[in-house]
């Protein structure tokens, strides 16, 4: 995919003094799914639940050969057709030749952060497919020619009246219409493309080694319907996804969704084992997963970027992000944003790439706390950080990304990052990391290198 | 090529992870069955926004049922059944095409408690799953799990093409933040108990 990473500064900056409506609506609605969150974790033993959800992900990723393995010879046996493409290119083709194949003429889709990293959607077009985002926001981005800019919420950034204005120059609906009006306008249209669609495509959030298993999670049904209506379901799911069994998988499930929007699991959950085969089903005549690295061997070679592999996509760590709240996803430039964007896109892409990424973070530690797989994100910020200084990648670009900081970075977060990595690696290790930083934590008399971050001390009451 | 591309990961992969220590898998993951399983999926299930109805002891099932949906606002008038329904379970109202129907009725395989989700197998059908704007599903007592893991692990040896898991109606935030029902899927979910 074609990223503007590079240009993160300016385009922050325009964001924040700019458009005060995308800061406005991005801000309200993260805080929103935060506060949820942590009524899901409230909810049941969340400490338990994440150390035991990091623990199997990090079994499946230091196992990975053994577990696509299984996977591809389980969904071989389920009579589904398993496809391997090492780059973003190799993807589309594969999907590209199934579409010929199948002489499809339109495509309905799920909401999938994969085929947006391998640019799918414009491929198809060019071959004169039509294709429809069945997600309501994703719909709502796809008329406006927009990407997503929220692993949950695609279209958080857009008002109530931008939809309004939208869905009246697009589908005829009455002007000033209320939500439900104008979900019913988009549920017609979606509706027919269900029927008449050949193929539906999604992502996958969990694919099921044991069982041959991809895991779809929703609220909108909209999945089921891409999965089951269409003759040929083609699933789009990157190597990381595996989990070892169901009872894995009945975890999962319900971490994720407590994780993304405290719900205890999903509305729907697709649960897709192969091609319909009894006569009573009337689901697809073929299924294929197309099993994608795309740079996430690289991740997983990294020393210290492997562990951000265990991703569940929830978007939780977006919603904790002070940085991101401010600017939303359009300002990173990629289709991963927020904390989980700059620690996995300079794996995926190259540190040069995504740079200035790494950079994009007060270091508050708010993305780890909120973390259903415990991915030590601070920690892996200042690792690249490291590195980009290392490859001679600072200081200019470092200039700009700290000065666009500057602008949403608050004191008592720059206080909390100094406690919180202070107590991890000691004054040296932050002098080292981030010069400035480290200069002024020396002057605030840090809390001592005891292993406990300055948040945690401060929720013991210990001052 | 697909099957180069094979051997190009499965390589790269394990060169990747050669040299890191394998973690071990931590085993199950402890959450605590309510103790009346029935109980906690209806009270799991309606906060999600599901509703939950039981038939009249005093009547046949089916006979309840056809005066249940007759009741709804607005009035349904055609059905789509699933295949799987026992006969003494439908309704007698006249059978439609689910695109057109008022309701689809369904058989739940099972549910489960923890998360307030009926199973529903591929074989239900799909279309009567997810077509018309309200859904009946009909719950055995009996096969209501206290735990998610309990039911997807029952299912593990004989799995369908694909099983839906269902925990309330289909809803929207996306417009203005707003929530809205029956975006996609049926917009009322109901777990019928005879
Ligand atoms: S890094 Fe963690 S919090 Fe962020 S999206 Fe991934 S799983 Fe969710």
């Amino acid at each position: 995919m074609h990223t503007r990473i590079g240009d993160y500064a300016s385009r922050s900056r325009e964001i924040i003094r700019g458009d005060l409506g995308v800061r406005e609506a991005v801000t309200g609605a993260t805080i929103a799914f935060d506060q949820k969150r942590l009524q899901g974790y409230a909810e049941v033993d969340a400490d338990a639940w994440r150390r035991w959800a990091e623990g199997v992900k990090s079994h499946t990723l230091t196992h990975l050969d053994r577990y696509l393995t299984e996977a591809e010879a389980r969904l071989e046996a389920n009579g589904t057709e398993v496809h391997w493409a090492a780059d973003a290119a190799e993807a589309r083709e594969v999907v590209m030749s199934l579409a010929a194949r199948h002489s499809v003429k339109s495509v309905v889709k799920g909401k999938s952060m994969v085929t947006e990293e391998i640019d799918l959607n414009p491929a198809l077009e060019a071959a004169g497919i039509e294709v429809y985002e069945t997600d309501l926001g994703e719909y709502i981005l796809q008329l406006l020619g927009e990407e997503p800019s929220h692993i949950l919420g695609p279209a958080i950034h857009k008002s109530l009246q931008q939809v309004q204005q939208l869905f009246a120059d697009h589908l005829g609906s009455e002007p000033g219409g209320d939500p439900d009006t104008l979900a019913r306008a988009a549920r017609r249209v979606l509706r027919d493309a269900f029927i008449q669609s050949d193929m539906g495509i999604t992502g996958g959030n969990f694919l099921v080694a044991e069982t041959g298993t991809v895991a779809l999670i929703e609220n909108e049904g909209n999945i089921r319907l891409t999965t089951s209506l269409p003759r040929v379901h083609v699933a789009v799911v990157g190597i990381e996804k595996l989990v070892p069994c169901m009872a894995d998988l009945a975890g999962f499930l319900q971490l994720t969704a407590r994780a993304a929007t405290g719900q205890p699991i999903g509305c729907f959950v697709s649960l897709v084992q192969g091609p319909a085969a009894h006569p009573d089903d009337d689901g697809p005549e073929e299924v294929h997963v197309v099993l994608v690295d795309n740079g996430r061997t690289n991740v997983l070679a990294h020393e210290h970027a492997w562990e951000a592999l265990r991703c569940l996509r929830c978007g939780a760590c977006l919603n904790a992000c002070p940085v991101y709240r401010q600017t939303g996803g359009h300002a990173y430039g990629y289709v991963y944003s927020g904390p989980i964007g700059s620690v996995l896109d300079p794996g995926l892409l190259g540190l040069h790439e995504a740079m200035p990424l790494p950079f994009a973070s007060s270091l508050c530690g708010a993305c780890e706390d909120a973390c259903p797989v415990r991915i030590p994100i601070p920690e892996m910020l200042l690792e690249w950080r490291r590195e980009a200084q290392e490859e001679g990648l600072t200081p200019w670009k470092e200039r700009a990304a700290l000065k666009a900081l500057a602008s949403v970075a608050t004191r008592p977060g720059l206080y909390r990052a100094a406690g919180r990595i202070g107590s991890r690696l000691g004054a040296t290790g932050v002098a080292r990391a981030l010069p400035m930083l480290g200069e002024w934590a020396a002057e605030r008399a840090l809390p001592t290198p005891s292993g406990r971050t300055f948040r945690e001390l401060w929720r013991e009451g210990i001052e | 090529m697909s099957a180069g591309a094979r051997e190009r990961i499965m390589a790269r992969v394990a060169r990747a992870t050669a040299s890191r220590p394998g973690v071990p898998h931590p085993g199950a993951l402890v959450t605590l069955p309510a103790e009346d399983a029935v109980d906690a999926f209806v009270k799991r299930f309606t906060i999600s926004g599901g509703e939950v109805a039981r038939a009249d002891p005093e009547r046949p099932p089916g006979e309840w049922l056809t005066g249940f949906l007759r009741g709804l606002e607005p009035q349904v008038m055609g059905v789509a059944v699933g295949p799987d329904v026992p006969p003494e379970l439908r309704p007698g109202l006249p059978a439609v095409a689910a695109a057109h129907a008022g309701a689809g009725i369904s058989m739940a395989w099972s549910a489960a408690a923890d998360t307030g989700s009926l199973v529903l197998p591929s074989t239900g059908t799909r279309a009567v799953q997810l077509l018309p704007p309200v859904h009946v599903v009909w719950v055995p007592a009996a096969r209501v799990f206290a735990r998610l893991e309990d039911a997807l692990r029952e299912l593990e040896a004989e799995l369908p093409a694909a099983l839906g898991l269902h925990s309330g109606p289909s809803k929207s935030a996306d417009i203005g933040r707003t929530v809205v029902t029956g975006v996609h899927g049926p917009g009322r979910c109901i777990a019928a108990f005879s």
